[in-house]
């Protein structure tokens, strides 16, 4: 296990001027790091909400930081806003007398496709995979669609390993619609994980809807203890449909944090 | 050597006892923190911990979620207990974000206020429109957003561009000093929410022509 007693963390996130859960899984990845001691310092960072990535390093008092963004993929936020408003020249950047360590988001690690197929597993306990088809649904058609390419990647590593009937990419706002569900599968049983960070307004307040679990928006996941999640899994268009939680939410994520930081150490090891 | 922590605990004793609409009570070997306005009551619901703080300074007295934290609507009816002092300094920096660090970053020298105009002029994508807002309308819009009373707590340090002082506000507003016993909010920066208003300002302006 990864431990720097000297360094700071800075977990960066989206975050929402609107939904008040778009923050909580960078928030909660942070809390468990904190809980198990491993860096002097662990602080969050948003582009939305506060503290700003203008504010964060204010924060730190340690002289070595690293910087891992919460993101699901590589893309307009961790190549352009995140370096721009850091004020990066590269993975490593050297300031008034700090080193500032940009790793890669968490999306981006290898074990990304691991906890996806444990996060259907645990919607859907019991179900035969044989006899189920796995949607993976992303964003779609925005600044960020990498995060298409990293669901479809993700979507190919899975069916590579036979497990699930049928596994396919889904999308909120391009072919193949998540809407039409139905369509794209044949299997009895139907799991569908979303590929977002937090249980925010795309997975919790709009996919429902598109799925036909709700008839309207749900309204925020937090205030809604006994909503979308409880009530699986759901009789729809003659399948049994399971919903899991966005991806990002998986207590797992933390790991993915510390990873990502030694893979970084990894990349730009001195040679002795 | 920097350190937030020790800045905090000097603070203290010195006498600092109010952040925001926070105020702070030594508590045992630890902390207890209100809002100003509860010192005196005594049916306050009690939580204990940092993570507690999160969820106080997450949403107002009317349960709606709040974006900006030093906006002037913390929720009322809590007493909070916490353990020690870097656990103080966690539930400050979910209570108003960052203010501990900037407030040492400011006292030590290295806090550079940036004019609205470089924070605009460094934006892309969907924000790239708000370069086009012009000075009488971000005068208006600051003045609206930013004022002490109903809009944000924190002291504007930056101007609208360097020989354009911001000229919507109050003098106080303006001001970084604090009471005794305070610890100033200070904003070096216009945040994202004002760089989303501009950007809401230039459009409506747009589909006026």
């Amino acid at each position: 296990m990864i431990a720097k007693p000297h360094s700071a963390l800075i977990l960066v996130g989206h975050g929402s001027t609107v939904n008040p859960d778009s923050s909580a899984p960078t928030f909660d990845h942070a809390a468990e790091i904190i809980r198990r001691g491993l860096f002097a310092e662990v602080h969050c960072a948003f582009w939305k909400e506060e503290p700003s990535l203008r504010q964060v390093l204010h924060m730190v008092d340690a002289e070595e930081i690293y910087i891992v963004p919460n993101f699901i993929s590589e893309g307009y936020f961790t190549r352009t806003v995140i370096p721009r408003e850091l004020e990066l020249t590269g993975p490593v950047t050297e300031r008034d007398g700090r080193v500032i360590k940009y790793c890669e988001p968490v999306g981006s690690h290898a074990r990304m496709t691991e906890l996806l197929v444990h996060r259907a597993a645990a919607v859907a306990p019991g179900v035969p995979p044989e006899k189920s088809t796995l949607f993976i649904v992303g964003h779609g058609t925005n600044l960020n669609d990498n995060s298409a390419i990293a669901a479809k990647r993700e979507v190919e590593l899975i069916a590579a390993q036979g497990r699930y009937a049928e596994v396919r990419n889904a999308y909120m706002e391009e072919e193949p619609l998540i809407s039409k569900w139905d369509e794209y599968s044949t299997q009895p049983n139907v799991v569908v994980v979303p590929f977002f960070i937090a249980d925010g307004l795309h997975s919790y307040e709009d996919i429902p809807v598109l799925l036909g679990i709700a008839e309207e928006s749900p309204g925020a996941a937090s205030a809604n203890a006994s909503g979308v999640f409880a009530n699986n899994p759901y009789d729809r268009r003659g399948r049994t449909l399971f919903y899991a939680s966005a991806i990002g939410t998986e207590p797992l994520f933390a790991d993915l944090v510390l990873e990502q930081v030694a893979a970084f150490d990894a990349a730009h090891a001195v040679p002795a | 050597m920097r350190s937030v922590l020790q800045t905090l605990s000097d603070w203290l004793a010195a006498g600092g006892h109010s952040i925001g609409q926070i105020h702070i009570a030594a508590q045992g070997a630890g902390f207890q923190l209100t809002h100003q306005d509860d010192r005196e009551r005594t049916d306050l619901a009690a939580r204990t911990g940092v993570e507690a703080a999160r969820e106080l300074a997450h949403y107002d007295d009317a349960g709606k979620f709040r974006p900006l934290k030093t906006a002037p609507n913390l929720r009322h009816g809590w007493r909070l207990s916490v353990a020690d002092l870097p656990e103080l300094r966690r539930a400050l920096d979910y209570f108003y974000p960052a203010m501990l660090g900037v407030w040492l970053s400011q006292s030590r020298g290295e806090l550079t206020p940036v004019p609205l105009r470089e924070t605009l002029a460094r934006q892309t994508g969907m924000y790239r429109v708000t370069q086009l807002i012009t000075d009488e309308q971000a005068q208006e819009m600051i003045g609206t957003h930013c004022r002490l009373d109903g809009g944000c707590l924190k002291r504007i340090l930056w101007p609208l561009a360097p020989d354009v002082p911001l000229s919507s506000l109050s003098a106080e507003k303006l001001d970084p000093t604090a009471p005794a016993g305070t610890l100033p909010l200070l904003c070096h920066e216009a945040c994202n929410l004002l760089v989303a208003k501009a950007r809401e300002v230039v459009k409506k302006a747009q589909q006026q022509q």
